[in-house]
């Protein structure tokens, strides 16, 4: 007899549908599974059999065909053990036809008939709610991952045996069998809310005015920064209290965010949706296929981990110059194409780039009385980080070590608490800005479009005008200082950009300057 | 006409002598005394050459000899406005001359230093900060209004900041290079280095071509202090290149000079050090402008009666300063043009001095009123006047 289900395939961090299609006639025994299958997918014969043994079906001796449609797509992953089980049971009429019609089946089979959890529920259920599915069996591990979709009753199962007689029974009682599972996303983002207590918190960094501050436009207007400072001056101390600050997630963006970590395997075990913006900070021996994506099958990098988030690279010349000159595309596009052999996939990578480092090799420079680096070394040193990456960073500031004095005082800093606020409220009038453009935040403006958003009086174009000169701005460096200087504005709660908006986002620009160039 | 032509020829010989690769100055003058003039050392051959040389050397020059058409040469080297002039050439500069081993010949494009005007040299540190360059700025500006001539080095820092000053107030300046004198070393001094071609000089013991070897500065040094009568050390520090300088200009019998800093900035230790071994001090250009005039007309006399070069011949500030002698001025101090600046920036621009300060050391120093103001952009303010330099992303000083 023939039979087929649906499930689905990843590609990249969305998902298509796939019908598995099993026929079962009589002859030679033989189980062949074709439809361009990678290896991992090949074994599913083996533990589905096996499986399906031992909780005590026997399959009869006969001939097997298992095509996976459509057959010319590549399919990864073990995804593929449930649905082809399941047409294997409809194909040998040991569960009724039809009784898997119009449900989508994810999952991996155990050899004792157990489901196991998968990768990508998230993408591949919301493709198959996008198609028209309106059910889905997964394994219950997964079940909460696949129920945040709307419009798609969500299932979890244990073991094949459960989704047997789930499909076996009729009517009402199916619905006890295998209850759909509900997940209240209003409610897991307030609770996300409520427990920033344990977060770090801005109110731990002492001193470091200039630092918190440029901390602070960065995450309003979501710019790149970089700090600059001696060791132990609190660089990545700040880096790692910016997501806390940025104003949190919302479900659009949850999704986004889910839907790469579901991909990168990285959610756990019964987790639904994250609900705190990421922070990567990979070490600096990184490879470049890790940070942007990549092996034979692409997977995502840490730059698409950090979608939506912070991605903190600290001791920024130590890392590779190829990976990060291959940050440059992805901090442009604000996502990563990434072409291998097993195929081409295009992963977002919409973060805000912090990174931090010494000013040279002894880490005193610019104070020339201790900095016994000559003008070659330190430019050597910054050369390391190619021009490029320092043409799209919007903030650069300087850190200096702390005193004694301000360590020992028990002066409790401002938190993040009060910073989140100022920030929500600067990225609100963003948002009324930008409604019904591409644009969400001041940082994403582009170039054609800094006239129309950046908009300056007379006075502060002469003044702009002068900076320009005096400063030898490349026009590169204009934009930026114009765009920081809108975040600035926003921060005050001004509409029009004035000139101590510019005056300070000039102090921030990062120049090459500094160092000899 | 004969004494021309008898240059000319001296030159084409002078020319393929000087071009000699590893042939030490010690050696020319040797091979060129030994033989009667480089025209005679050329057709010496390597019989008479061996005197002057050892064997590998003369292997070597034989070598050189052979791939060379003297004529040619030095009319290629004349024709891209390059000449040379010999240590008997009339030409050659007398201050140069006097030194122990003074290079046999000197290339050079541009005009060589005039024997009846004071010539300065201006040394110091590549790496300066902004008080050595507003030192050497204010320095080159006297010198080159006051007609002295400034001789420098054309490196980074001290030295290019000076002649530029001193090119740019009019006077005379000449750099002597490490490298041939076609190239520019460092490169971004280009227009520096065309500057003091068209205005003053380049000038090079080492044949066109020859790149910046780092054996190369310090004979290039000696020279730089030979051409001088006098000098100055802005910033240098403990152990700095521009000290063997010093050691060649005492060894030379030249006054030096130098400029005091702070005992705490490392960057002056070498000058402090001077100091304390009995150099004079540079307390303001003008008066050291007027010390180095009365010196040179001392001098003048001295040297109609008895030339010798060599003796202590600093002028005393006591003896001076009694008999009315040079203005006892001081450091003219930096000026911001107020007009430029509203009143509330003015405490910021005293607060901050030659030293880079960061933000937190300018807040700290300033009145307690200023304490929440919004200094990141007042500093840039006071940048965008020109009045400050953002040395870092967190750090300011006074432009210097």
């Amino acid at each position: 007899m023939f039979s087929t289900v649906f499930s689905g395939a990843l590609q990249g961090v969305s998902a298509y549908l796939v019908s598995v299609e099993v026929d079962a006639a009589r002859g030679l025994p033989v189980f062949s599974m074709v439809g361009s299958l990678s290896q991992e997918v090949r074994e599913s014969r083996e533990r589905v059999s096996v499986a399906l043994k031992n909780v005590g079906i026997h399959l009869p001796p006969g001939h097997i065909t298992v095509n996976l449609s459509p057959a010319d797509r590549k399919k990864e992953g073990t995804a593929f053990d449930l649905p082809i089980a399941v047409g294997l049971l409809e194909a040998l009429e040991i569960i009724p036809e039809g009784a898997g019609e119009g449900i989508l089946f994810l999952g991996e089979l155990g050899l004792n008939g157990e489901l196991k959890m998968i990768r990508g529920v998230l993408p591949t259920v919301r493709a198959a709610a996008a198609q028209g599915i309106r059910q889905c069996i997964v394994p219950r591990a997964n079940a909460r991952e696949g129920a945040v979709i709307p419009g798609i009753t969500v299932r979890g199962a244990d073991s094949i045996l459960e989704v047997m007689n789930f499909l076996t029974a009729g009517g009402k009682e199916r619905e006890a069998l295998l209850p759909a599972v509900f997940v209240d996303t209003a409610g897991l983002f307030e609770a996300a809310a409520g427990d920033s207590a344990e977060k770090p918190d801005f109110g731990d960094v002492v001193g470091q005015e200039t630092a918190r501050r440029a901390a602070e436009i960065a995450a309003a207007g979501f710019h790149n920064l970089l700090m600059v400072g001696p060791p132990g001056a609190g660089k990545s101390m700040i880096a790692k209290r910016i997501p806390g600050i940025l104003p949190p997630l919302g479900l659009e963006e949850s999704l986004e965010v889910t839907a790469v970590a579901s991909v990168a395997g990285l959610l756990e075990e019964g987790e639904t949706l994250v609900t705190e913006r990421p922070y990567r900070s990979p070490h600096h021996t990184i490879s470049q296929a890790a940070l942007i994506g990549g092996s034979t099958v692409p997977k995502p990098g840490v730059i698409s981990l950090a979608h939506r988030g912070v991605l903190f690279l600290d001791e920024l010349p130590e890392f590779q110059r190829g990976a990060l000159d291959a940050l440059r595309g992805p901090l442009e596009e604000r996502k990563v194409h990434i072409s291998r052999m097993g195929g081409n996939v295009t992963y977002p990578s919409d973060f805000m780039l912090v990174c931090a480092m010494n000013p040279c090799p002894c880490g005193y420079y610019p104070d020339k009385n201790r900095c016994r680096c000559t003008e070659n070394q330190v430019r050597r040193y910054m050369g390391r980080v190619s021009g490029p990456i320092l043409d799209r960073i919007d903030l650069c500031v300087e850190l200096q070590a702390v005193e004694y004095e301000k360590l020992k005082g028990s002066r409790r800093e401002e938190g993040s608490e009060a910073i989140r606020l100022r920030v929500g409220k600067a990225r609100e009038l963003q948002r009324l800005r930008f409604r019904g453009t591409g644009y969400r935040f001041n940082g994403d403006i582009e170039a054609c479009a800094i006239e129309r958003y950046c908009s300056l009086g007379a006075e502060e174009q002469s003044c702009m005008e002068r900076m320009y000169s005096v400063l030898q701005l490349s026009a590169r460096a204009y934009h930026r200082i114009l765009k920081v200087a809108r975040t600035i504005a926003d921060l005050d709660g001004a509409e029009r950009i004035r000139r101590e908006h510019l005056m300070e986002a000039a102090f921030y620009r990062p120049s090459l300057e500094y160092w000899g160039y | 006409m004969e004494r021309n032509e008898w240059r000319e020829r001296e030159g084409i010989y002078a020319c393929w002598l000087c071009s000699c690769p590893d042939m030490g100055n010690r050696q020319m003058h040797l091979l060129s005394e030994l033989c009667g003039g480089p025209e005679a050392a050329y057709f010496a051959g390597p019989k008479s050459w061996g005197r002057a040389l050892t064997p590998e050397q003369v292997e070597r020059l034989k070598i050189h000899t052979a791939g060379w058409k003297p004529k040619e040469e030095y009319h290629r080297m004349r024709e891209a406005g390059t000449e040379l002039v010999t240590v008997g050439d009339a030409l050659y500069p007398r201050r140069l001359k006097e030194i122990p081993d003074a290079p046999y010949g000197l290339f050079f494009r541009g005009r060589l230093p005039e024997e009846g005007v004071p010539a300065v040299a201006v040394i110091g540190a590549r790496e300066c900060s902004e008080y050595g360059k507003y030192v050497a700025r204010r320095l080159g500006e006297a010198l080159g209004r006051n007609g002295m001539q400034l001789i420098s080095g054309m490196a980074r820092g001290i030295d290019g900041i000076s002649q530029e000053a001193a090119l740019e107030a009019g006077g005379y300046s000449a750099g002597v290079l490490g490298c041939g004198v076609d190239i520019c070393y460092p490169a971004r001094n280009k227009s520096l280095y065309e500057r003091l071609r068209d205005r003053g000089a380049v000038l090079s013991s080492y044949p066109s071509g020859t790149p910046a070897y780092a054996r190369n500065f310090p004979p290039r040094n000696r020279i730089v202090s030979g051409l001088a009568d006098a000098v100055v050390v802005i910033e240098a520090r403990a152990r700095s290149g521009t000290l063997i300088t010093v050691d060649m200009a005492l060894e030379q019998g030249r006054e030096v000079y130098v400029v005091p800093g702070r005992v705490t900035d490392r960057l002056s230790d070498g000058c402090n050090r001077l100091i304390r071994q009995g150099a004079g001090m540079l307390l303001s250009p003008e008066e050291f402008v007027e010390e180095i005039r009365m010196l040179w007309e001392r001098e003048k006399d001295f040297q109609t009666r008895k030339p010798q070069a060599g003796s202590c011949r600093r002028a005393s500030p006591e003896k001076t300063s009694e008999g009315g002698g040079f203005p006892r001025g001081k450091f003219p101090e930096k000026k911001i043009p107020e007009e430029k600046l509203p009143q509330e920036l003015e405490p910021l621009c005293r607060v901050l001095d030659f030293t880079p300060k960061s933000i937190d050391e300018i807040r700290g120093a300033l009145p307690r009123s200023y304490q929440d103001k919004p200094l990141s952009a007042w500093l840039m303010r006071l940048t965008m006047e020109g009045a400050a330099v953002q040395v870092s992303p967190g750090h300011f000083c006074l432009k210097g």
